[in-house]
């Protein structure tokens, strides 16, 4: 490692950064909205959140386990991270550290710190702090392999503490993921004490960070409680505020009735609804009769995708089916039916937020003229009642679902139901959905992780990656396995920008092209706020700085 | 009466047993795999881990015990007290019991005054009027009342006395104020059997020759069915109070989601999702207990309250 790599490696950054932009400037403004004013902001208030639910399956709230996006709101204001990442330009940024260097064999990252920090209980932020957050993520990582913070830490081995607000970090293979992991909640820097606590502990609330605001409570199911840091002075260089939080408080309630929640931010008693599903065309009308702001952001990692079950004697094992059912999906009617006019039509594997997005637009046409040739090409010949058939066999497909189905699968269904595939939705409860998943008893299967680096799609879809799970298993023929496993691989193993783009855009074309991969809609984040909300500004990986917002009229 | 007490008494416990029994083999002898369900809740994935692992896991939560044994051993907890830890939330479950219960309890005793108070006012109005087309439309109502959904009666609610007129919040569990619609919502059904079955009663009792010589004696009609009617058609009530406690539970499931409510129904809902399997175990013995505990006194009370049952059971 020399010192002389940093400005390299910083101009070769900058320069990664306005390929991001160049790639996903197209339909920006659709995809991120927020809320800014001018004039002086106010002090005080209470900002209160409605979200639709907690997490079931897994209960925390330590940052390192937590993959749960509303959790990760919640705790980007209350832990920090080394560095941030600019949510415009996708470039790192400093925040806990002011500067850092990486090594030209992409193995070691030097991170200098900033010297005025603490944590809110006292404690001053230093490389030694440092070291055992991520020395105890990695025994964690180590005890719980299924962990979700796992990915961000792939390849490291040990800390150094160079000098008191010096930390040298080793990888021992190569991760080129691993600056833009720094800068994620999931690496988030938590005091010493609360790595004393168990995991279970910290899952519970024994989070104890630097951030605006502390965490008062949080209680499963029912809500979370923040309280503002009075003596709080180093937000990221991505704030608008330089102190300490205008809010005094942060409430947050889980509701999951949609027209209380709905109710209720119309009376007044809200001041920001935050489902998870993006809003429909009615909602949109309905908050618009109180000059509510509606706040979008596309969130970056993979779209709503859906993978195929290619397994032997699959149906999907056929790529000529494969490719008529890309064909049959409409995806311009989906955006514009399910949710509203100016709602993004999804462009390829990742959603456009994400860096080194390469559109596949062009290939996602709906076509179904071209679907029903390749189903004829492949001996699936329409009947009579209008499905198709092949030595008497129904072409039908099993997709299973979580609680309940919605709009949205019902109109894929539909649309599918027009090409003479019949899409049988199986609504499982969480036990069952997961023996059907492993047993590989689907066809089309869904799931997502948000995180603003192409790498979050090797956590879902990397066999090496996802201990094996079925759904990375059963996505692919092996010869496009062989593909898709060099294309991560160079993405992962170049820390240079160009390198990266090559790999990803190799990857997005084989997902596309092979089809692998079936996207549906930009996952696209909506929030309402209250007209009194001023200051929201999304961050990258679509989460919001609460020191920033404050409440006009506030007395 | 002393064998009346005690037959009652083991009748009460062999129902609770079975309850538990019961759950007991739904939840841990049934085809799903408990181990890989204990393990998804408490945040592991089973595909990952090794024989090993696994073995000493199937150890940590008891299930490598033979069936009769885990089945022995998980209720002398039970009867100590002890309903085991939270696999989801690593808390005990008796704290959150304790924590969510007397939500519960409160909702549900405001629920049962209510409905009591509803009913029993709802038919003696209904009996009393003389007016015919006003009596029997009074009398169709309860059947409308028991018909319509909990959760539309709730949103109802919500919508004119809370978003509307705004005279109750629509959510929470902050002071009385925010039991009222909860309480009412929940009421109503049990409110439109009381009524239902009171009149019933009502009618019967009318027609009784004791009735007859309360007229011949010159009492008022007032009278009558205050001191003779009331007093004599009201019985069953007591057995129905005895079910609604019972129903509770799987009530206030709906009740606590639309309002947004902290308790035991909606424990008993996330639990069943996260499965969460020794929560939805308390939870069903508890409200078996509740249930088998509220009948028991209500069979206790019924030979003080009507001398010819305890005579009855004498006789036989």
């Amino acid at each position: 490692m020399t010192s002389s790599s940093y400005s390299v490696t910083r101009r070769r950054l900058l320069l990664s950064a306005s390929a991001v932009v160049a790639l996903s400037a197209t339909g920006l403004s659709t995809i991120i909205s927020e809320a800014k004013a001018a004039g002086a902001p106010t002090q005080g208030g209470t900002l209160r959140i409605a979200f639709l639910r907690d997490n079931t399956t897994l209960v925390s709230i330590d940052p390192f386990q937590v993959y749960w996006l509303e959790h990760r709101v919640v705790l980007r204001n209350v832990a920090e991270s080394l560095t941030d990442q600019n949510p415009q330009t996708g470039e790192i940024i400093p925040w806990l550290a002011t500067s850092w260097q990486i090594s030209e064999d992409g193995l070691t990252y030097t991170f200098n710190l900033r010297k005025d920090v603490t944590f809110s209980n006292g404690t001053p932020l230093n490389a030694e702090a440092v070291r055992i957050a991520f020395d105890s993520n990695k025994a964690f990582a180590a005890s719980v392999p299924a962990t979700f913070g796992r990915t961000y830490l792939a390849g490291y081995d040990h800390s150094e503490v160079v000098d008191d607000h010096t930390i040298r970090i080793r990888l021992s293979k190569q991760n080129a993921g691993f600056l833009q992991a720094t800068s994620t909640t999931n690496l988030a820097i938590l005091a010493p004490e609360s790595y004393k606590r168990t995991p279970e502990e910290r899952s519970r609330g024994a989070i104890i960070g630097t951030g605006p605001f502390v965490l008062k409570e949080y209680k499963p199911e029912i809500g979370i409680k923040l309280a503002r840091r009075e003596d709080y002075a180093w937000p990221s260089k991505a704030a608008l505020n330089p102190g300490r939080a205008y809010l005094e408080a942060v409430e947050i309630q889980y509701i999951p009735e949609e027209s209380v929640r709905s109710g209720q931010f119309l009376q007044g008693e809200l001041e920001l609804v935050w489902p998870r599903d993006p809003f429909s065309d009615v909602d949109i009308k309905q908050f618009q009769s109180i000059n509510a702001q509606i706040l979008s952001r596309s969130l970056p990692g993979p779209a709503l995708n859906l993978y195929p079950n290619v397994g032997e004697g699959r149906i999907l094992s056929d790529p000529l089916v494969r490719a008529a059912l890309q064909k049959a999906i409409d995806r311009k009617t989906f955006a514009e039916g399910v949710y509203s006019a100016d709602f993004p039509v999804v462009q390829g594997p990742y959603d456009t937020t994400t860096p080194y997005f390469k559109s596949q637009a062009a290939k996602l046409a709906y076509d179904p003229d071209g679907a029903a040739q390749l189903l004829d090409k492949a001996g699936w010949l329409r009947r009579d009642d209008g499905w198709r058939y092949k030595n008497g066999k129904r072409l039908t497909l099993v997709r299973p679902l979580q609680t309940a189905e919605t709009a949205g699968d019902v109109l894929i269904q539909d649309q599918l139901r027009q090409a003479g595939i019949e899409l049988k939705l199986e609504v499982l409860v969480a036990g069952e959905f997961l023996t059907f998943v492993s047993a590989a008893r689907y066809d089309l299967h869904s799931t997502y992780m948000t995180r603003a680096d192409p790498v979050v799609l090797q956590t879902i879809l990397d066999p090496r990656y996802t201990n094996n799970s079925a759904l990375s298993i059963n996505a692919y023929p092996p010869e496009t396995l062989k593909k898709v496993e060099a294309f991560f691989d160079a993405g992962l193993q170049t820390t240079s920008s160009e390198e990266r783009a090559k790999a990803y855009a190799g990857l997005q074309d084989v997902l596309i092209d092979d089809n692998v991969a079936f996207p549906i809609y930009e996952r696209l984040w909506q929030a309402a706020a209250s007209p009194r909300v001023r200051d929201f500004q999304w961050t990258s990986e679509g989460f919001a700085l609460f020191n920033d917002i404050w409440l006009d009229g506030t007395a | 009466m002393k064998t009346y007490i005690i037959s009652r008494i083991t009748q009460a416990l062999l129902v609770l047993l079975g309850a538990y029994t019961i759950t007991y083999v739904i939840l841990y002898l049934l085809p799903s795999d408990a181990l890989s369900l204990m393990l998804t809740a408490s945040g592991v994935d089973a595909d990952t881990l090794s024989a090993a692992q696994l073995a000493e896991a199937r150890h940590h939560y008891g299930l490598d015990r033979g069936v009769v044994d885990q089945y022995l051993h998980l209720l002398g907890n039970l009867l100590r007290g002890d309903f085991g830890t939270s696999l989801s939330t690593g808390s005990s479950v008796t704290t959150l019991l304790a924590d969510r219960l007397p939500q519960t309890l409160m909702l549900a005793g405001c629920a049962i005054t209510l409905s009591v108070t509803a009913g029993v006012g709802f038919a003696y109005t209904a009996t009393w009027l003389r007016w015919r087309p006003l009596r029997l439309a009074l009398r169709r109502l309860p059947a409308l009342g028991l018909s319509v959904p909990v959760f539309w009666t709730g949103l109802l609610l919500i919508q004119i006395f809370s978003f509307t007129l705004g005279w109750f919040p629509s959510m929470g569990n902050k002071g009385f104020a925010s039991l009222v619609l909860p309480a009412v919502t929940l009421s109503i059904p049990s409110a439109a059997i009381y009524a239902q079955v009171l009149m019933r009663s009502f009618d019967d009792v009318w027609g009784e020759s004791y009735i007859a010589t309360a007229r011949a004696k010159g009492l008022s009609r007032a009278q009558i069915q205050w001191r003779h009617v009331l007093r004599n058609a009201a019985l069953p009530i007591l057995t129905l109070i005895g079910l609604q406690i019972g129903n509770t539970v799987s009530g206030a499931v709906l009740v606590e989601t639309v309002f947004t409510r902290v308790g035991v129904g909606r424990l008993a809902q996330e639990s069943v999702l996260r499965q969460d399997i020794p929560v939805v175990l308390a939870v069903v013995t508890i409200s078996a207990a509740a249930f088998v505990t509220i009948n028991l006194i209500v069979d206790l009370l019924y030979p003080l309250l009507d001398p010819r049952i305890a005579r009855a059971a004498k006789v036989t």
